[in-house]
C-alpha cells in the first residue's frame, strides 16, 4: 500500500493533533439539555433503580469517542489517497483459451453441470480476479479458434456492457460445445499473437484435458514454453482408472459410448434396400448394454441390442434394411429400463446419406476377337456402362477414351495408341509388339515362353476368388517394376500381372494375351474381370457421403457426384439447423467446414450444374474426440491453475472515495441516532 | 345585577394582575357564566337543605334527634322526653345534633410544581377553589381561602355572602405564589389558624413524597374534615407520549436538585408506573381514613369535577 496524497508522516501529525482535540473535547463534560420537571424526587427514585445503566453510559461515551476517532482515521486515510502496490505495477495481458470441444459436453459431476459450465465458471473467476487495468482476450478453442471476448481492459469491457454490446459475461454464456476436437495449436497461436507486444503477457488454458494427442502436446509445450502459460483442468478427474485392480471403485465419470463410423449403401440389385455399417466404441471403464437403432424419416428400420465390454469396439452390419430414403439416422439408446448412456450425447447420434449408384464408364478397345472378355464385361451391365471401340482410333474415339473411367486394351496384334489415354488402364499383353508406348508406363523386362503362373497375391481384391493354378499359356512378358508397384501374379518370381498406382491414375498390366491361354475357359476369368472393374470403380473419386464435423475439408464436384461440372463459382450450404451460407468454388474445388452434426445440403448456384443439389452427412465420428478421459501429460507445478484466483478488490476506483463513503455512512448513522435522542 | 356585570365592575377596580400577573387570569367572564350555571345545578343537588343545616358533630340545639342522656339539674326541661318518662318513669333528656354553619376553607397549593409549563395546574386549582367558594358563599356558608407553599402562607379570613366572591377572586389573583411544595407545613398552619374546624379542601398536586398525606392527616387530627383534590397534568403524569428522550439534565422546578439521566422509553414507562403508584397510594391512604379523594386532570372541565365533588358528597352536607 502506498500513499499518493499526503505522506504518512503528515497524516500521523494530523491524526495526532485532531485526535488530541477530539479527546480533549470528550474529556470536558458533555453539556446536556436541561429539562425542568415538577417532581424530580420521583425521577431520582427511578434513577436509583437503574444504577447499572451508569456503566453503559460511560461505555457509550467511550464508544462515541471511538467512533469519532474512527472517522478521523478514515478522513486521514482518504487524504493520503492510499493505493495498493499492484496498482503501480504493469497491467497484465491475459489470453484465456477455453476448450469447447465435444468432450466439454460431458457431465462434470453428479449435479448435472457440464464440463463447459465448469470451464465457464473458471473463466468468470479469472475475469473477476483481473484488475481494472489488466487486459484480457478470451478465445474459444474448437475445431477452429474463435475470439469470444476481444482484447480489452476493464473500462472497455464495462463500456461494452454500458453500450448494450455483449459483455464478457454474455459472451461466455454463448459458448457451447462444438462437435469436433479443440485445435489447441491454432488457438494457442492465435492467443500468442493476440497478447504479443503487450506488457506481462500470459496464457491460461481452461480445458477438461480430454484432448487429441497433438492438442495435448501443444498444451504441454505451451506450459513449458517461454511465455507464461497456465493450465486449468476442469470438469474431469485427472486420471481415469480402467479397472478395479487397485481395489478401489471404478471411475466411470469419463465413460462414453460413441458411434465412430456410420455408412450406408444401396444394393445395386434392389434399390429399395440399403446396407448399413456402423462402428461403435465403448470408451469407458464399464461394460455397457445399449440399443443401436437406425431410423429413416424418424421411423426405425433396424434395431439391435448390443453389449460392449470396457474399451471394446464393434462393427455392426445391418443388411437389407427397407429404406427408400437417402437419409438415415443412427442412434444409441439405453436399454429399456436401463440407465442413461454415459458421456456426451453428441456422438450418440450419426447420420448417413445413401450414395447414388452411378455406373462406371468402361471402354473396351479390342479388335473384337475376344468374345470371352466382352461376355464377362456384359455380365456386369448393372453397374458398368460399357463402350467399345476398334483398334483404329480416330479423334472422336480418342476423346471417348479420355472421358471413360476405365479403358481396357485387348488389341492382340494391333499396336497400342500413342500416347495412351490418361485415365485408368487395364492392358492385356502390352509388350506384344516392339516399341510399345506402354514402355513409358511400365517397361518390359523379358519375354517368357510357356510361363507358369506360380505365385499370386490372393489377398488383393483383384484376385479375390481368382485361381491361376494350372493356367496354360504359350507366351508372355514380365515387367520391370518399381518399389511401389504391386506384382499380383508372378512366374517364378517374374512379375506378369502388375498394378501400378499413381495419384492421377492406376494401371493394371497383364503380361499375356487371354487368347493365347486357357484362362478364358476357366471360371477365374469372369471373376478376374469383375474384380478388376470393381477395383477401379472403387478407386473412382467416390461419392463423399460423410464428412467429419469440425474440420475444414476440400471437396471436388466429382466427389459430390456432380461429375465434370463447369462454370461453377458458388454453392449454397444449408446447415442442419437451417442456416444458409454461400461458398466460393474454384477449379472444381471448394472448402467446406461443417461445424454442426447432421445433414448438410449443398446446391450449385451457377454454371452448367446450376440447381443440382446433394446431401452430406456430418458426424463427429472421431474416437479421439469421443474419448472423454483426460490425457494431458504431467505439467510443471507452476503451470497448474486449477484453483481459481481470489477475486479482485470490490472497487477499482480510488480508495479515498470509498473511505469518504464509509465516513458518510458512519456520520449518517450517528446523525440518525443523535436525532433519536432529541429532547423536548 | 348579573354576576358577570358585577364581575366586570369589580375587575376594573381591582389591580390588574397582582403578584401573579404573568399568569393568565383564570376568573374571566366565561368562568363566571360557568359559576352561575354551577350554582343552579349545585342547588338542585343540595336542594331542601337550608341555611346552617349542615350538621356538626356537636350535640346541641338542632332539630334532628341524636341521643338520650340522664337528666341533670340545670338542663332545659323542654328537652325532657316526656314519653319515656311516662312509659318507663325515667327522666331522660333528648339530645339533638346541633345545627351550625361549618366554615369552608379552600387551601390552594401555589408552589412552583403547580406552575410548570403554563401554570395550567395552578389555574385549574384556582378555578376549582373559586367554584367551591362560590357555591359555599351562595349557601351562606363562611368561606376562607388559603394559598400555601413551602415559603408562602396567605389567608383570606372567612367571609360570608355571595357578594364576597370577588374578594376571593382578588385574593387568589393577587396572592403570592412560588416556593417548594410543603403540604404538611401548610396544613399545620391552616389547622393552627382555624379556631373553628370545618371542611378544608386542599387543592394540590401533592408532589411531596414525604408530606403529602401527613398534612391531610394533620387536619383530620385537628377535627377538620379534609378533602383531597389532587390536580394533575396528564402529560406530567405519563410523559411517554412526549418527545423527551436521550441524555438530559432534569432540573427540579422547586430547586430540589439536578440529575443527569438518560431518558429512554423504558424509563418513561417506569416513571408513569411510579407516578401512578404514588397517586394510588395517596388515594388509598385518604380513603382508608375517610378523607374524600378526587383526581383532577387539567384536561377535564373543572365544572364537571366540582359537580362530581358535590355528588359524592363530603364538601357540602
Amino acid at each position: 500500500m502506498r500513499f499518493a496524497g499526503w505522506s504518512l508522516a503528515e497524516l500521523a501529525v494530523l491524526f495526532g493533533a485532531a485526535g488530541a482535540a477530539i479527546t480533549g473535547l470528550y474529556l470536558l463534560r458533555m453539556r446536556r439539555r436541561q429539562v425542568v420537571v415538577p417532581f424530580a424526587e420521583l425521577w431520582e427514585q427511578l434513577d436509583r433503580e437503574t444504577d447499572t445503566r451508569k456503566l453503559w453510559r460511560r461505555l457509550r461515551r467511550l464508544f462515541s469517542w471511538l467512533v469519532q476517532m474512527l472517522l478521523l482515521l478514515l478522513l486521514c486515510l482518504a487524504l493520503g489517497d492510499p493505493r495498493p502496490q499492484w496498482w503501480f505495477s504493469e497491467p497484465r495481458t491475459v489470453a484465456v483459451i477455453v476448450d469447447v470441444s465435444a468432450s466439454m459436453d460431458a457431465p462434470a459431476g453428479d449435479d448435472g453441470m457440464l464440463r463447459l459450465d465448469a470451464a465457464r465458471a473458471r473463466v468468470e473467476a479469472e475475469l473477476a480476479a483481473l484488475g481494472h487495468r489488466d487486459r484480457v482476450v478470451v478465445i474459444a478453442a474448437g475445431p477452429e479458434p474463435r475470439v469470444v471476448v476481444p482484447l480489452s481492459d476493464a473500462d472497455a469491457r464495462g463500456g461494452q456492457a454500458a453500450d448494450g454490446l455483449q459483455g464478457p459475461g454474455q459472451a461466455l454464456a454463448t459458448l457451447t460445445p462444438r462437435p469436433g476436437r479443440a485445435d489447441m495449436d491454432a488457438a494457442l497461436t492465435l492467443a500468442r499473437n493476440a497478447v504479443a507486444g503487450y506488457p506481462a503477457p500470459e496464457l491460461l488454458v481452461v480445458t477438461d484435458g480430454a484432448l487429441a494427442p497433438d492438442d495435448a502436446r501443444a498444451v504441454a509445450a505451451c506450459a513449458t514454453g517461454p511465455l507464461a502459460c497456465r493450465v486449468a483442468q476442469v470438469g474431469a478427474r485427472a486420471a481415469t482408472q480402467t479397472d478395479d485392480d487397485a481395489g478401489g471403485p471404478i471411475d466411470d465419470s469419463a465413460d462414453n459410448l460413441a458411434i465412430t463410423a456410420f455408412a450406408a449403401r444401396r444394393y445395386p440389385g434392389d434399390r429399395q434396400k440399403v446396407e448399413v455399417l456402423a462402428e461403435i466404441r465403448n470408451l469407458g471403464a464399464t461394460p455397457r448394454d445399449f440399443v443401436f437403432d437406425v431410423l429413416a424419416d424418424g421411423v426405425s428400420v433396424g434395431k439391435k441390442q448390443l453389449h460392449l465390454e470396457a474399451g471394446a469396439r464393434t462393427r455392426e452390419l445391418l443388411p437389407e434394411l427397407d429404406a427408400a430414403r437417402a437419409r438415415l439416422e443412427a442412434k444409441l439408446l439405453p436399454v429399456e429400463g436401463g440407465a442413461a448412456l454415459p458421456g456426451t450425447a453428441m456422438d450418440d447420434t450419426a447420420w448417413a446419406v445413401v450414395p447414388p449408384l452411378d455406373p462406371i464408364d468402361v471402354t473396351l478397345v479390342s479388335d473384337g476377337s475376344d468374345l470371352f472378355l466382352e461376355a464377362a464385361l456384359l455380365a456386369l451391365d448393372d453397374h458398368v456402362r460399357l463402350g467399345a471401340v476398334g483398334t483404329d482410333l480416330d479423334a472422336a474415339a480418342r476423346e471417348a477414351l479420355e472421358d471413360a473411367d476405365l479403358v481396357i486394351f485387348d488389341v492382340a496384334d494391333a499396336p497400342l495408341p500413342d500416347p495412351l489415354p490418361g485415365t485408368h488402364l487395364v492392358v492385356f499383353d502390352p509388350h506384344r509388339l516392339e516399341d510399345s508406348p506402354f514402355e513409358q508406363i511400365l517397361p518390359k523386362k523379358q519375354d517368357l515362353r510357356r510361363p507358369r503362373l506360380t505365385e499370386q497375391d490372393r489377398k488383393h481384391p483383384i484376385l479375390d476368388g481368382v485361381v491361376f493354378k494350372d493356367v496354360n499359356m504359350s507366351r508372355g512378358t514380365s515387367f520391370q517394376t518399381e518399389a511401389t508397384d504391386l506384382a499380383l501374379v508372378k512366374h517364378l518370381g517374374e512379375p506378369m500381372v502388375v498394378l501400378r498406382e499413381r495419384p492421377e491414375r492406376a494401371v493394371l498390366a497383364i503380361g499375356f494375351d487371354p487368347r493365347q491361354s486357357d484362362l478364358p475357359l476357366r471360371v477365374a476369368f469372369p471373376l478376374l474381370v469383375a474384380n478388376v472393374v470393381d477395383y477401379f470403380e472403387a478407386r473412382q473419386p467416390g461419392f463423399v457421403a460423410t464428412i467429419p464435423a469440425g474440420t475444414s475439408r476440400e471437396l471436388t464436384y466429382a466427389q459430390l457426384g456432380l461429375g465434370r461440372a463447369t462454370g461453377v463459382t458458388s454453392l449454397q450450404v444449408t446447415a442442419p439447423d437451417g442456416t444458409q451460407r454461400v461458398l466460393r468454388a474454384r477449379d472444381g474445388r471448394f472448402r467446406l467446414l461443417a461445424d454442426d452434426t447432421g445433414i448438410v445440403h449443398l446446391e450449385v448456384l451457377d454454371g452448367d450444374a446450376a440447381g443440382a443439389g446433394v446431401d452430406l452427412a456430418v458426424n463427429l465420428a472421431d474416437a479421439q474426440v469421443s474419448d472423454l478421459r483426460p490425457r494431458l501429460p504431467e505439467l510443471p507445478e507452476d503451470a497448474d491453475a486449477s484453483a481459481p484466483p481470489p477475486p479482485a478488490p470490490p472497487t477499482d476506483g480510488p480508495l479515498w472515495t470509498m473511505l469518504l463513503g464509509i465516513c458518510l455512512i458512519i456520520l449518517a448513522a450517528e446523525w440518525t441516532t443523535y436525532h433519536r435522542r432529541r429532547t423536548v | 345585577m348579573a354576576l358577570a356585570d358585577r364581575f366586570r365592575r369589580a375587575r376594573n377596580k381591582s389591580p390588574a394582575a397582582g403578584r401573579g400577573g404573568d399568569v393568565e387570569d383564570p376568573f374571566d367572564e366565561e368562568f363566571l357564566r360557568q359559576l352561575e350555571l354551577l350554582q343552579v345545578v349545585a342547588r338542585r343537588i343540595i336542594s331542601g337543605r337550608q341555611r346552617a343545616e349542615r350538621k356538626t358533630k356537636k350535640v346541641g340545639s338542632g332539630l334532628e334527634f341524636a341521643d338520650h342522656r340522664e337528666y341533670t339539674p340545670g338542663d332545659d326541661i323542654r328537652n325532657v322526653d316526656w314519653g319515656v318518662l311516662a312509659r318507663l318513669n325515667q327522666t331522660l333528656i333528648r339530645l339533638y345534633e346541633e345545627d351550625e354553619d361549618l366554615p369552608l376553607r379552600v387551601v390552594v397549593d401555589v408552589s412552583d410544581s403547580m406552575m410548570t409549563g403554563d401554570a395550567h395546574k395552578l389555574r385549574f386549582a384556582q378555578k376549582i377553589g373559586a367554584a367551591l367558594a362560590y357555591v359555599g358563599l351562595s349557601n351562606l356558608d363562611r368561606v376562607g381561602v388559603t394559598v400555601m407553599s413551602g415559603k408562602i402562607h396567605e389567608t383570606l379570613p372567612a367571609v360570608r355572602g355571595k357578594g364576597r366572591i370577588f374578594r376571593v377572586f382578588d385574593f387568589m389573583r393577587t396572592s403570592a405564589r412560588g416556593g417548594p411544595t410543603d403540604i404538611a407545613a401548610g396544613c399545620k398552619r391552616v389547622a393552627a389558624q382555624s379556631n373553628q374546624p370545618g371542611v378544608t379542601v386542599v387543592l394540590s398536586d401533592f408532589y411531596d413524597l414525604a408530606g403529602a398525606f401527613e398534612g391531610l392527616n394533620l387536619l383530620r387530627f385537628q377535627k377538620h374534615e379534609p378533602v383531597c383534590i389532587q390536580v394533575l397534568d396528564p402529560a406530567e403524569a405519563d410523559p411517554r407520549a412526549s418527545a423527551l428522550r436521550g441524555d438530559v439534565t432534569l432540573v427540579d422546578c422547586e430547586g430540589a436538585g439536578r440529575r443527569d439521566v438518560t431518558v429512554s422509553p423504558a424509563l418513561l414507562e417506569r416513571y408513569a408506573e411510579a407516578h401512578e403508584r404514588f397517586r394510588s397510594t395517596l388515594e388509598s391512604k385518604c380513603r382508608a381514613r375517610g378523607i374524600p379523594y378526587f383526581r383532577a386532570d387539567i384536561d377535564q372541565p373543572f365544572d364537571e369535577l366540582v359537580l362530581k365533588v358535590f355528588r359524592r358528597g363530603g364538601v357540602l352536607r
